[in-house]
């Protein structure tokens, strides 16, 4: 494999006796897009801060294209990075705050005026040069930023939640935009959100992160339908969690014994008696007749049914009392009614374990 | 919607206006009297007393003023940017104790300072600095904290992140200075220049104790003329008097836009 374009080795960032980033490892393949996703306090952005330089690590290393960089000033890492805030300098104009980072690299004045040109038609601003930030809008703005990092030609872009202060039709349309011009241009980036949304739409892998250590890597289906974690599970879209025990192995699958009902499921390396998490995602739960003769079976009640449009989320209560959802498409071919007793089930492959107990 | 207490703010902002523009305008009008009494309304017309206000016995501490307040302003600046930076930016042992130490003039009433800077030069045995030398410390210790203030708004106003960004973009720390940091706080360096400059030539607290007679600033010429009664030359000579500051804050709100600054204590970012 080529050098890698990022390597975070051990990384450790405290302040005070906080360990805010706590010995994370990271490799960014060339090219590939790596997204920092977590709540707000998981270190996401202090690591990010410590990639670009704005922060020193306490501990470990930081590789950029195989170069050991972590006692380089920030000016020195050649890296473009797009702020929350976007960071324009308010007394320039657009032109020449994409400029900026060519001046400070003394590039000839007629290279500048050409490449500044073409860094803004990339991202659709042509004509919007002698504008001043304050003059543009939110998206605009945006841009603008994503144009200056990208006109340095930064062996790495960073993008720290660089969506948050967008509307929401905007933030969809920058989304995809800014996925295709990376790809486009093929740079390796790190993007930091706590959106799961941006993050399973954008990335080719996401790192999940809580309290300083990231808690699972893979790519967006991995990290949704085999989550590591009851956190990576609970942090990522919605899912039914049932704590479950280790009942007895056979062959690939386990048999379960949980509160709600016998259960079956595919797991491998796990003994008898231990204590395990079943999870299933809302729209793999089905109601009604029909299930297969391997599925699992239980029996739930319709406690409300909440309208969305094209889908229906369907909340139960389960055998236990514990409450379940299962989400159908509105096709017209279900009804449910609060009240109603029902067959809840779902096939074993759509179910996933996790080896922790609740 | 409820009009009661519009109409009583409304009366309120009337009467304020009234007690502001009303003296400045009765001032006026007197420096335009034909006797030699200062009846409003005028009584009679004449130039007679503007002429006077320009005459040597005032024009010289007006200049004095002038020359004082500017020089103030430039030291009260170059010492007040690093210090706004350094209690910005930098945690230091004693901060809190400097700080209040330079933003004290701002709550002790300058009459007091005004003594105790006289006692403290006779004491440390440079009496003979009185004059000149010690009405410029005088009025750089009691305009620092505007200066500082003022610059120490803007620094915090300024987003954090495009410092950053600048130094992303390759900028070193002095680039970063140069090229972000001062033009972005600039309109506040100016603010609180201008700020320096007014307060010092509007002073009379300081001035009276450490003047010495022929370098006394107009304020305190004005007040000795005073015990002679309030002649015509003096409504004209008030007026130049205001005139200046607010010829200076117009040109510089024109030029460096530092509105902001003197109307709200938020600079833009």
């Amino acid at each position: 494999m080529a050098e890698p374009a990022l390597k975070l080795d051990k990384l450790v960032k405290r302040f005070g006796t906080h360990a805010a980033v706590d010995g994370i490892d990271l490799a960014v393949a060339p090219g590939e897009f790596v997204t920092l996703l977590g709540p707000s306090g998981c270190g996401k952005t202090t690591t990010l801060n410590l990639i670009a330089g704005f922060l020193a690590p306490d501990g470990g290393h930081i590789q950029l294209g195989g170069r050991m960089v972590e006692n380089l000033p920030p000016f020195q890492r050649d890296l473009g990075m797009v702020f929350q805030d976007y960071a324009l300098f308010p007394h320039m104009t657009v032109a020449d705050n994409v400029a900026f980072g060519l001046k400070m690299r003394k590039v000839a004045k007629g290279e500048i005026s050409a490449r500044v040109a073409e860094a803004l038609a990339l991202v659709k601003l042509d004509g919007f040069g002698a504008r001043r930030p304050n003059q543009l809008s939110g998206g605009q703005r945006q841009r603008v930023a994503l144009a200056r990092a990208l006109v340095i030609r930064p062996t790495m872009l960073l993008l720290d939640e660089p969506l948050s202060n967008l509307d929401l039709k905007l933030r969809e349309e920058m989304r995809t935009e800014i996925s295709s011009l990376q790809r486009r241009l093929g740079i390796a980036t790190v993007f930091v959100t706590h959106d799961q949304g941006e993050a399973l739409t954008m990335s080719d892998r996401i790192a999940v992160m809580r309290d300083g250590m990231i808690e699972q890597i893979g790519a967006p289906a991995e990290i949704y339908e085999r989550p590591a974690t009851r956190f990576v599970a609970g942090f990522i879209g919605s899912i039914n969690m049932v704590p479950a025990k280790v009942d007895a192995i056979e062959g690939g699958a386990v048999r379960l014994a949980t509160p709600a009902g016998p259960a079956r499921a595919r797991i491998d390396g796990v003994s008898a008696g231990a204590g395990v998490t079943l999870t299933v995602r809302p729209e793999r739960l089905k109601l009604g007749p029909g299930a297969p003769a391997d599925a699992v079976a239980w029996q739930a009640r319709v406690e409300r049914v909440v309208y969305t449009g094209a889908r229906l989320e369907v909340q139960l209560a389960l055998a236990d009392g514990s409450s379940a959802m299962a989400e159908a498409t509105n096709d017209g071919s279900t009804r449910f009614t609060a009240g109603q007793t029902t067959t809840l089930w779902f096939r074993p492959e759509d179910a996933w374990v996790i080896r922790e107990s609740a | 919607m409820n009009k009661g207490p519009w109409t009583l703010l409304k009366v309120t902002v009337a009467v304020i206006y009234l007690f502001i523009l009303g003296p400045i305008l009765i001032t006026a009008a007197v420096a335009f009297n034909g006797t030699n009494r200062s009846f409003f309304p005028p009584r009679g017309f004449s130039l007679r007393w503007w002429g006077e206000a320009f005459a040597p016995q005032w024009v010289q501490p007006l200049m004095f003023s002038l020359e004082l307040a500017a020089l103030t302003a430039v030291i009260a600046t170059a010492i007040g940017v690093p210090l706004a930076f350094a209690f910005q930016r930098y945690d230091f042992p004693g901060k809190t104790i400097v700080r209040t130490i330079t933003l004290g003039p701002l709550i002790l009433p300058t009459l007091v300072t005004g003594i105790a800077l006289l006692q403290f030069l006779t004491v440390i045995g440079l009496g003979r600095w009185l004059g000149y030398w010690a009405l410029l410390i005088g009025h750089v210790i009691i305009c620092l904290p505007f200066s500082v203030r003022t610059i120490a708004i803007s620094l915090q106003a300024m987003p954090g992140s495009v410092e950053q960004a600048a130094a992303n973009l390759g900028a070193g720390p002095l680039s970063v200075l140069r090229y972000v940091t001062f033009p972005i706080i600039m309109p506040g360096i100016f603010a609180g220049m201008a700020f320096a400059f007014i307060h010092s030539f509007t002073d009379i607290n300081m001035s009276l104790f450490i003047a010495k007679p022929g370098q006394r600033p107009v304020t305190v010429a004005i007040m000795s003329f005073l015990d002679f009664g309030f002649a015509p030359t003096l409504a004209a000579l008030s007026i130049l008097s205001l005139l200046i500051p607010l010829v200076l804050i117009a040109v510089l709100g024109r030029f460096v836009g530092i509105g902001n600054f003197l109307y709200q204590e938020q600079g833009r970012g």
